[in-house]
């Protein structure tokens, strides 16, 4: 009786934490992005990204330049 | 091609057998290095982990090939032979270098095994296997290293070149090796290795094919 | 505009993938959680050294048939971009990996052949550095590039289909195959594979054109 007993309290634990397993559980940044900062993120990226581009387009045009002067 | 092949394979061989101090050398080198390594493990064989023992083996292999094989293309520095090679094909020259170096390290590495087995002891399970493998690792070894000891001829520090060159080409090799010989040390169902041996006989003729194509531009100079 | 337009399409694919990348969904997994948005990021490493590498060794073969130096500047110049993005996803593959498996450096085959290419693409670098004649580096270092690529493709592609692997997707990882059948993460990454191929381009593309202007310069005076 004790054994049957005590295997019933077990399993019912044992689904108990079945139950437990939703998505939820898996960590995410969720306040990050509740609070807004991720487009804080974003922008210091896209500033970072916006600054490399316009050196590379300077290069290019500098070699584009230099290019024409020596064609001629 | 064939004629040609096989009279440049015979003047290397004697030009060897003559100056017999590159062989022994060699041999002398494979010693040398077992013996250090024995000194420096300083067990018995039996307690020597068998994987270590294996690797061990390996990479004396493949400082062997890399000494040995460097040579053959230092060798051409004397003028005399080089009016014997402006007669030949570049085909035929690397071919026969290729053949004789596989040749070279047949004969290192099996000396190699028999030393390194008697003086390590010999855990070996499967034998003929073991002796396989170690087949198919000096044909490998010979026909990389034999492209890249030409490559590294032409440029200036030649030595060190040769080791940098040699080492990230030849890894796809020696794991394929490892795998292989590993399986015969523990004495595994010889159908287990046959992925790895189709892999390095495709990987040797890979080989084979690009230095047959590539040598002659790298002879042009 | 037509010798232009891959310049644009990066930019704006990537602009697009730095804001979408975050602002963007991505499904909830364990282990991987946000650091999942670096599929926009670390794995377009590779497919950008992928094709850098590829487009080095296309005029490597190109500067054998025609002789033509610019062929050689060429495969110089997309090498070494194609080690930056090695190196680049290296570094960021082994900060991924200290915080999802724990650890800076695995023994996983994707790590070992990426670190294998890289070492033979410093060695190209260092064939070409002990060369003093320009036609003599050009050759040597076109012979050398094609073989060890024609070695390096069976490590890359047959080994890691043999082994097991840590990577999201092979060896029975579950990891990213939601993510490769869900919509959400493609959308931002094959945009993102293109950018920065794209970007690899762009810089190749610059120093290719600073190479010849600085030749142009040393011939005039």
């Amino acid at each position: 009786m004790k054994k049957a007993i005590s295997l019933i309290t077990i399993l019912l634990l044992a689904l108990n934490l079945f139950a437990q397993n939703t998505t939820n559980e898996i960590e995410m940044a969720d306040k990050l992005y509740a609070d807004g900062r991720i487009y804080v993120v974003v922008a210091v990226l896209a500033t970072i990204f916006a600054g490399i581009i316009v050196y590379l387009i300077n290069l290019d045009s500098k070699i584009s330049k230099l290019e024409k002067q020596i064609k001629k | 091609m064939l004629k040609e092949i096989k009279a440049l394979i015979e003047k290397e061989i004697r030009l060897e057998l003559r100056q017999k101090y590159a062989l022994s050398g060699m041999i002398l080198y494979v010693f040398s290095t077992i013996y250090v390594c024995y000194l420096s493990f300083r067990l018995k064989a039996n307690e020597m982990d068998k994987i270590t023992w294996n690797t061990l083996f390996w990479i004396i292999l493949l400082f062997t090939a890399m000494n040995a094989i460097a040579k053959s293309f230092t060798q051409e520095r004397f003028g005399r032979l080089l009016y014997q090679y402006t007669l030949a094909s570049p085909v035929g020259i690397i071919l026969s270098k290729i053949a004789y170096n596989t040749l070279l390290m047949l004969v290192l590495a099996l000396i190699g095994f028999g030393v390194y087995a008697i003086i390590m002891g010999n855990p070996v399970e499967d034998i003929g296997y073991y002796l396989l493998s170690i087949v198919l690792g000096a044909v490998g070894f010979a026909s990389t290293l034999t492209m890249v000891a030409g490559i590294a001829s032409k440029a200036e520090n030649s030595a060190t070149l040769m080791a940098i060159l040699s080492f990230p080409i030849i890894i796809p090799i020696l794991i394929m090796l490892l795998k292989i010989s590993k399986n015969a040390l523990d004495g595994l169902d010889r159908s287990n290795s046959l992925d790895e041996i189709l892999t390095l006989l495709a990987i040797d003729a890979i080989v084979l094919v690009l230095s047959v194509i590539l040598f002659p531009f790298l002879w042009r100079s | 505009m037509k010798k232009n337009w891959y310049k644009y399409l990066s930019v704006i694919f990537l602009g697009y993938v730095i804001i979408w990348g975050f602002l963007g969904h991505i499904p909830r997994q364990p282990v991987l959680h946000e650091t999942a948005r670096n599929l926009y990021f670390h794995v377009p490493m590779w497919f950008g050294m992928f094709s850098l590498l590829s487009v080095s060794v296309w005029n490597s073969v190109q500067y054998l048939r025609t002789s033509n130096m610019l062929y050689d500047t060429k495969s110089a110049e997309y090498a070494n971009s194609g080690i930056l993005f090695g190196i680049v996803g290296i570094m960021t593959g082994s900060i991924w990996a200290r915080y999802t498996w724990g650890a800076w450096w695995t023994n996983d085959v994707k790590l070992n052949g990426a670190a294998v290419g890289l070492l033979i693409y410093f060695a190209y670098i260092i064939l070409r550095g002990s060369f003093n004649d320009e036609q003599q580096k050009a050759r040597i270092s076109s012979i050398y590039n094609i073989f060890a690529v024609a070695l390096l493709i069976p490590l890359l592609i047959v080994l890691p289909r043999i082994g097991d692997s840590l990577h999201p997707g092979n060896g029975g990882n579950p990891g990213f195959k939601p993510m490769d059948t869900q919509h959400t993460m493609r959308i931002v990454f094959y945009p993102a594979c293109i950018g920065w191929i794209c970007l690899g381009f762009w810089i190749t593309n610059l120093r290719i054109r600073l190479k010849n202007l600085e030749q142009i310069h040393q011939e005039n005076n």
